[in-house]
């Protein structure tokens, strides 16, 4: 401070009018300089790289697809004219693509019950102590970690209409016949084990994945509540009924939306298994947008078969994210 | 419809670019003639690099042989050569990531799925190249252009075929009393009577390119026709369907097993080496997988001609295998050149993949051929190119067959009726789908 500030001489007075001036000079420039817009400024600065990542690699193809779908685009020809709703029409004309959907929504429901049981017992199984605990955490990701390809060829054998291991250890149990009799299971041949043999598949592969998920979820609860409501008299499924499951829901219900997404669109599993085979007896609406999309070349009736998942799956993460936002609230 | 519409030109119009364009093109392609005529790469496909991309090959040899070809032509010539290979059923896929690209190989293979018709417009014309071959080796065979012609000009070279035979356990049959199956009844007597005795048969009845092959073999033989021989529109519908569809059920029932359901393009070949089936229709990678696993089943394993459906009546479906070269490529000559190269060594090609490889060219059929024409059970394949047709028959591969083919709507229908739906509504599907993707593409 200079000594004629001090004394509250000149220099002071020009230096409350130079604070009123910028006092003045804030007010008159809007909020944009407060500490409230920095917040926010920075904020969207932060966000923007996220944003930016949705806008080009979600939006960006969904808005292509839509486009495609709206056209006779084909794999070989650049320019496309516009049909409107040609495509659309198109498949729901086609008996296959009923089958496909029905496919899709068995496959989903059911693998999605299986992967809720499995990976909750699963769950509960590694949150007991047990001697290698740890090696038996790491094990059970596997299947979730093996390339998609290898895995399924893997099975591919298991369920080989001669070969079949599965087959052959049922036989040796004496639950089916032997090879040849008519009680032999010919997995990829049978239309409805031909699903389930790739529903089974699915589960194999991702019920680990819904088990992590809710292992963090249950390590997540603080052992004083579980302890309070044991001291109350709740029995186990209580517990896990009124208390765990509340506190979880938010990372169940990402989970859940997480692994429908991926279930719903999935192709690797049935193209490598079947193809989509037996007479369409598996085919799922991914496969028949890859099968007509890609290698039958018609990319705008693809796109708008592969387009029918998006209102199969918006009603279901609208009702998940609402869910999500009340009990933040 | 897309394929049927020819291109406009305006002849009379002939502005200075277009004489430029026509008389450059008159030169370079009088060029590349002598170059092709002369055997010898041009100089300015030196220090070039050429990436071919092709399929895995049922007879893996094959493919160290091909990279080892190719590196010798590629250092002989001066250009740097990359072969990738990867699952013909990936190709497609590929094909689209390339050509959305405008990236990627210079060659581009395919196989029993030919998309010529989905991509000409984005290909280099070979027709040159197709001429020359053609000239030099006394003509290519009949069903050769339908594959790669589009409004007379060639988009890509046929190099070999993959046909299939009757592959027989003539043990079986002779201790059977029964007959060489050179009719598809003689074939389904035996299939009758040795199916009680543990020896069922087999073709693909899945969602794979062998049910999309054997069972229009025998439907074509049957008399059926699968589109006009202009290409224009679809013939399924007929007497010949009917007939064929009644035959191949009882085929199916009374000598087969739901495992044909399961298949996929190597179960018949694991079928006849395991030595269960007393008959497959399939490539000879079944002999070879039998010689290779089970040599006592192999030593009894004999090959037969197309089973006739109608007196004197054989067609065999084989899967085409094509090489093209991309528009985008910038080193369309190397591409040509190797393409030639590869053509004159076809019988390099057929005797490392141990008779697999079927040439297109006329005169390649001298008889010995390689390998098939020294093995006394392969010999009968050498009479195979006359009765060879591939998909559309008698029409050519247009694209919406390659659509159809593509979906697998033929061994669907087929699969339908087996599983016990009634014959017209299986019909009316496959009709249905047939007319639904031809109407699509006439209104393109």
């Amino acid at each position: 401070m200079t000594a004629s500030s001090s004394s509250g001489g000149p220099d002071a007075a020009s230096a409350r009018a130079a604070a009123i001036s910028v006092a003045s000079r804030a007010r008159t420039s809007g909020w944009f300089r407060s500490q409230t817009s920095r917040r926010l400024g920075v904020g969207y600065l932060l966000l923007a790289p996220a944003v930016l990542y949705v806008l080009l690699l979600v939006g960006a193809p969904f808005l292509f697809s839509l486009y495609l779908a709206l056209s006779d685009a084909n794999v070989g020809e650049p320019v496309a004219s516009f049909v409107g709703l040609a495509n659309f029409r198109a498949a729901l004309e086609s008996d296959v693509f009923y089958i496909a959907l029905r496919n899709s929504i068995v496959f989903t429901v059911v693998a999605a019950i299986f992967k809720g049981l499995l990976g909750t017992t699963l769950a509960f199984l590694l949150l007991q102590p047990f001697w290698g605990r740890k090696v038996v955490r790491g094990l059970v990701v596997i299947p979730f970690t093996l390339p998609v390809t290898i895995s399924v060829l893997s099975w591919k054998w298991m369920y080989d209409s001669q070969f079949s291991v599965i087959n052959w250890f049922l036989s040796r149990i004496g639950l089916v016949g032997s090879y040849g009799s008519p009680d032999w299971p010919v997995w990829l041949g049978q239309a409805h084990l031909a699903l389930a043999a790739c529903i089974i598949v699915n589960v194999w592969r991702s019920f680990p994945f819904s088990a992590i998920v809710l292992l963090a979820g249950f390590t997540s609860v603080p052992t004083e509540i579980l302890d309070a409501a044991r001291v109350d008299g709740t029995s186990f499924f209580q517990r896990f009924r009124y208390v765990v499951v509340p506190m979880i829901a938010p990372i169940l219900l990402i989970g859940f939306l997480f692994d429908t997404v991926f279930t719903l669109s999935d192709l690797s599993i049935v193209y490598l298994l079947t193809q989509g085979g037996p007479a369409n007896a598996t085919k799922i609406l991914p496969v028949l947008a890859y099968q007509v999309g890609i290698q039958a070349g018609a990319l705008g009736r693809g796109a708008a078969i592969s387009l029918f998942l998006f209102p199969l799956l918006l009603p279901l993460m609208i009702l998940l994210l609402r869910n999500l936002k009340r009990r933040e609230d | 419809m897309s394929d049927t519409q020819p291109v406009q030109t305006d002849h009379a119009s002939v502005n200075r670019r277009r004489f430029l364009k026509v008389a450059g093109g008159g030169v370079a392609g009088s060029s590349l003639l002598t170059m092709l005529q002369a055997r010898q790469a041009p100089a300015q496909i030196k220090g070039t690099t050429l990436r071919i991309l092709q399929w895995s090959h049922f007879i893996p040899a094959y493919d160290a042989w091909y990279d080892r070809f190719a590196k010798e032509w590629g250092d002989k010539n001066g250009v740097k050569v990359r072969v990738d290979h990867i699952p013909h059923l990936d190709i497609p896929a590929r094909m689209a990531a390339e050509f959305a690209a405008g990236a990627g190989h210079d060659i581009i293979y395919n196989g029993s799925s030919i998309l010529t018709r989905l991509y000409y417009k984005n290909l280099a014309d070979l027709t040159d190249v197709a001429d020359a071959a053609g000239k030099k080796y006394g003509g290519w065979i009949p069903a050769a252009k339908s594959l790669v012609e589009v409004e007379g000009r060639w988009y890509g070279l046929p190099i070999f075929y993959i046909l299939a035979p009757m592959l027989y356990r003539k043990d079986l049959f002779d201790a059977n009393n029964l007959k060489y199956p050179d009719t598809w009844e003689l074939a389904r007597v035996a299939a009758r009577t040795l199916k009680p005795k543990g020896h069922p048969t087999g073709i693909a009845l899945s969602q794979c390119a062998d049910a999309n092959l054997f069972w229009r073999s025998m439907f074509f033989s049957h008399g059926g026709t699968e589109a006009e021989p202009s290409g224009a529109s679809p013939t399924l519908d007929s007497k010949e369907l009917r007939e064929f569809l009644r035959f191949a059920k009882a085929l199916f029932e009374e000598g087969m097993t739901p495992e044909v359901f399961s298949w996929d393009d190597a179960s018949d070949n694991r079928y006849l080496a395991s030595g269960v089936a007393c008959w497959v229709h399939d490539a000879i990678s079944a002999y070879r997988t039998t010689e290779d696993t089970n040599p006592p089943v192999f030593k009894n394993t004999f090959l037969g001609l197309e089973p006739q459906g109608l007196p004197n009546k054989r067609v065999s479906v084989a899967a085409p295998n094509v090489w093209m070269v991309w528009k985008f490529s910038k080193n369309q000559g190397a591409a040509k050149e190797w393409l030639a190269y590869l053509i004159d060594n076809d019988l390099v090609g057929m005797t490392e993949s141990r008779g697999y490889n079927m040439p297109y060219l006329t005169d390649r059929y001298k008889k010995p051929m390689p390998v098939i024409g020294t093995d006394p059970k392969l010999q009968i394949l050498q009479d195979f190119p006359k009765i060879v047709a591939f998909y559309g028959y008698p029409g050519p591969s247009t694209t919406p067959i390659q659509e159809i083919v593509n979906t697998f709507i033929f061994p669907d229908m087929i699969t339908r009726f087996c599983r016990g739906q009634s014959m017209e509504e299986a019909i009316k599907w496959g009709v249905g789908e047939y007319r639904r993707i031809y109407a699509k593409h006439k209104g393109a």
